[in-house]
């Protein structure tokens, strides 16, 4: 132990911080800079990626920069609008789960069950939450306002705005967390989450040539330093807020927080985002604690169907995201890239249905439920998809005009349209299916060796692209210009392997108890002993 | 014995996990009304035995029959004939209690089942929670939750894995005292436990597993 802890006695929060901290560097078995060198071929990838990023945003850039139609200007005014509200939803919504202020079941146990200064011991966490807040705010709003064509002035203004406007709501989520209050920041959510589907529905009306651009370009600058002073002044305010009611916190809340984010790493480390998304689902359960139980409908199969619809009607938050991600593919259009529209508005919709599939996550993780009921696996996982089936065609159909070309790019018949749109809705159902059901990476099986990273899963990686493989798969055959029958063939394959559940480790099974079984037939002829036929054959 | 009445009929099952063998040449018969305790040490291979005959593992040799039938867990027929309570057992986090009750029984074809299901939640002491969500229960109140899951749907095999873990002593002895009932009315019970008193209370025939 160092001579910074002073004499023996005298232990402050200071010191605490410190003694900690002496513990795990002196635990540490490699620096920062040999784990990195160890890494080195992950390193040089995040770069070479890192360089790919920046050079294509650079390029969008400049592309968009020549665009002066009605369409552009209009997109590059509320795109950034749009961003900049998402970003600070996201950031309050992040801020609100976590803490943001938060400490580990360890601090909790040990540290904090003591009489220590609180507001010592974890002010790092309040000027780490709101530098993250800061910095992550700013490069998203620099590569938003860039991606749509931007000048260098205006990308610095944009990023100002997201950087400094996620900076001011971060330390008002800490400053109310001392408070325990939480309906400002729910209340700022849905304001922030508003603002970003109005300014993309306002850009489809423009392109759609329904409203006139008019001074939009303009304003959304205006819009960007009222943002970044606003942030700047309630970021200071709560921030000096959160540091005063920082002792008022409860020990269980801000534990609540880095346990959930400790589970979370366990996951991420595993690459199992299905996982991650467990652990929220259930901390958002354990918060909530009680319902007013409802009477089921129908018996059989269709129970399991109705209560999906029933837990619809219960919380229907995810129709909020399902209904703003029908305006993607409009705003695709709109930008002029319709002919990316497929796959990207798929991703998307794949997204919001995630929240729809919690019944066939909880059916297909563990066998133990799907055992209780008399069904098979098939038919559970059928009448599972049932709901997310019906809003996925729903908006299949909402979005038909947009493949119409009614908002702007190429204009094509309805029957090449609808199939396009409806085509886009299956690969995003399927794909939302695939990310929730698929197996995680398997430990237990073979690994392969790895340079840093020890010995993996092959399959570990491939678990990142679970969902975007089947978006991939059934969209990139209309963006290439292949007959539409080609994705349906593709989709419909896909969906017999979904519904069947099939995967490596139950086919790996089935072909061992194939073999079992034959070895056992072979075995009973062997036994008969004896009676062994001898064909002749003519030499 | 005649051949109707027996419920599950296990021969030769082996299973191993990589080179440790966990069970070999496990037979056992288990009639209708009969209920069948399997003891022994932990890391017997009592729960292997359990997770094998309900399918959640693949025995390497042996064949398992319910009611006359190759145990294949995805059989729909099977999965209505057994009911089973080990460790593997999920709940929906969205759902309260009694909402996994009334699920489950309409499920299995009940088309009004609210007196039953109030009538087990009665007995699993759980009407207090009936509208809590499970991530809020405590590790006893989930473990009657999963005993009424058996309880609250048809069965002809109930498969349990030490089913007084986490109960208390009114709760083993409730369950000692349902279990016989239900013995009565001709159902086949497979346990394993480590509670003598429960197994008193059934009547249950002890198979030691030894390794």
């Amino acid at each position: 132990m160092s001579d910074r802890f002073g004499p023996i006695g005298q232990v402050d929060e200071r010191q605490l911080r410190l003694l900690v901290r002496d513990w795990r560097h002196g635990r540490a078995d490699r620096s920062l800079l040999q784990a990195l060198s160890d890494a080195y071929v992950m390193v040089f990838a995040v770069i070479l990626i890192g360089a790919m990023l920046v050079s294509s945003v650079m390029q969008a850039q400049r592309l968009g920069a020549t665009c002066d139609s009605a369409e552009c200007l209009a997109s590059r005014g509320l795109i950034p609008w749009a961003a900049v509200a998402a970003c600070l939803a996201f950031a309050l919504v992040l801020a609100r789960m976590f803490g943001p202020i938060l400490a580990s079941v360890a601090e909790g146990f040990w540290l904090l069950e003591g009489t220590v200064d609180r507001r010592r011991l974890l002010r790092w966490r309040l000027f780490g939450a709101v530098t993250v807040a800061l910095l992550v705010g700013a490069g998203l709003g620099a590569i938003f306002a860039a991606l749509v064509g931007s000048g260098g002035a205006v990308i610095l203004t944009w990023a100002l705005a997201a950087g400094l406007g996620c900076f001011g709501l971060v330390a008002l989520a800490a400053a109310e967390q001392g408070d325990e209050r939480r309906w400002l920041v729910t209340l700022l959510v849905w304001l922030t989450g508003a603002v970003a589907f109005v300014a993309l529905g306002l850009l489809v009306v423009i392109s759609a040539g329904l409203v006139a651009p008019g001074p939009i370009a303009t304003l959304g600058l205006e819009f960007a330093y009222v943002v970044a002073g606003a942030g700047t002044v309630l970021g200071l305010v709560a921030t000096a807020l959160a540091w005063s009611r920082m002792n008022k916190i409860r020990r269980q809340r801000l534990v609540a927080g880095g346990s959930l984010v400790a589970g979370m790493q366990g996951a991420a480390f595993a690459l199992d985002l299905a996982l991650v998304r467990d652990i929220l689902v259930e901390t958002r359960s354990r918060a909530r604690g009680h319902v007013r139980p409802t009477r089921g409908a129908g018996r059989g199969i269709t129970a399991l169907i109705m209560r999906d619809v029933q837990r619809l009607w219960r919380d229907p938050k995810p129709l909020v995201f399902w209904l703003g991600s029908m305006l993607v593919p409009y705003a695709l259009q709109a930008l002029g890239v319709g002919q990316l529209s497929p796959p990207l508005s798929a991703l998307v919709l794949m997204g919001a249905l995630i929240g729809f599939c919690n019944s066939l996550r909880v059916l297909t993780r563990t066998k133990g439920l799907q055992r209780c009921l008399p069904f098979g696996p098939g038919q559970i996982r059928q009448a599972a998809m049932a709901v997310p089936a019906v809003l996925a065609a729903l908006w299949g159909l909402a979005v038909t005009p947009a493949f119409l070309g009614l908002v702007g790019g190429r204009s094509v018949d309805i029957g090449v349209g609808l199939t396009a749109s409806l085509i886009t809705a299956a690969a995003g159902l399927l794909a939302a299916v695939r990310w929730v059901t698929a197996k995680p990476a398997n430990y237990g099986g073979p690994l392969v060796a790895t340079t840093g990273f020890g010995a993996l899963p092959p399959g570990l990686l491939f678990a990142l692209f679970k969902g975007v493989d089947i978006v991939a798969l059934v969209t990139l055959p209309i963006v290439l210009g292949l007959p539409s029958w080609v994705s349906l063939v593709i989709a419909v394959i896909s969906f017999m392997a979904l519904r069947s559940g099939m995967d490596q480790q139950s086919l790996l099974e089935q072909s061992e108890e194939q073999r079992r079984l034959l070895d056992e037939e072979k075995a009973k002829r062997a036994g008969l002993g004896g009676t062994k036929v001898k064909v002749q054959r003519k030499r | 014995m005649a051949k109707k009445d027996i419920v599950l009929q296990v021969k030769r099952l082996k299973k191993a996990y990589g080179p440790t063998t966990i069970v070999d040449g496990f037979d056992l018969q288990v009639a209708a009304g009969e209920a069948v305790a399997l003891t022994g040490r932990n890391g017997a291979g009592k729960s292997t035995v359990l997770r094998c005959i309900v399918g959640a593992d693949r025995p390497d040799e042996g064949t398992i029959e319910v009611l006359g039938t190759k145990m294949s867990e995805a059989n729909p027929e099977i999965r209505r004939d057994v009911a089973t309570v080990i460790d593997d057992l999920d709940f929906f986090p969205d759902l309260s209690v009694v909402e996994h009750l009334d699920l489950l029984a309409r499920a299995h074809g009940l088309e009004d089942p609210d007196d039953l299901v109030d009538e087990v939640l009665e007995e699993v002491q759980l009407v207090p929670q009936a509208g809590q969500l499970p991530a809020t229960l405590s590790s006893g109140q989930r473990r009657r939750l999963a005993l009424a899951t058996a309880f609250v749907r048809p069965r002809r095999l109930l498969v349990l894995d030490e089913p007084e873990q986490r109960l208390d002593v009114e709760g083993v002895a409730w369950l000692g005292k349902r279990l016989k009932e239900e013995l009565a009315d001709g159902l086949a019970v497979v346990l394993a436990s480590h509670e003598p008193s429960l197994l008193e209370a059934i009547g249950a025939r002890q198979v030691r597993l030894t390794r």
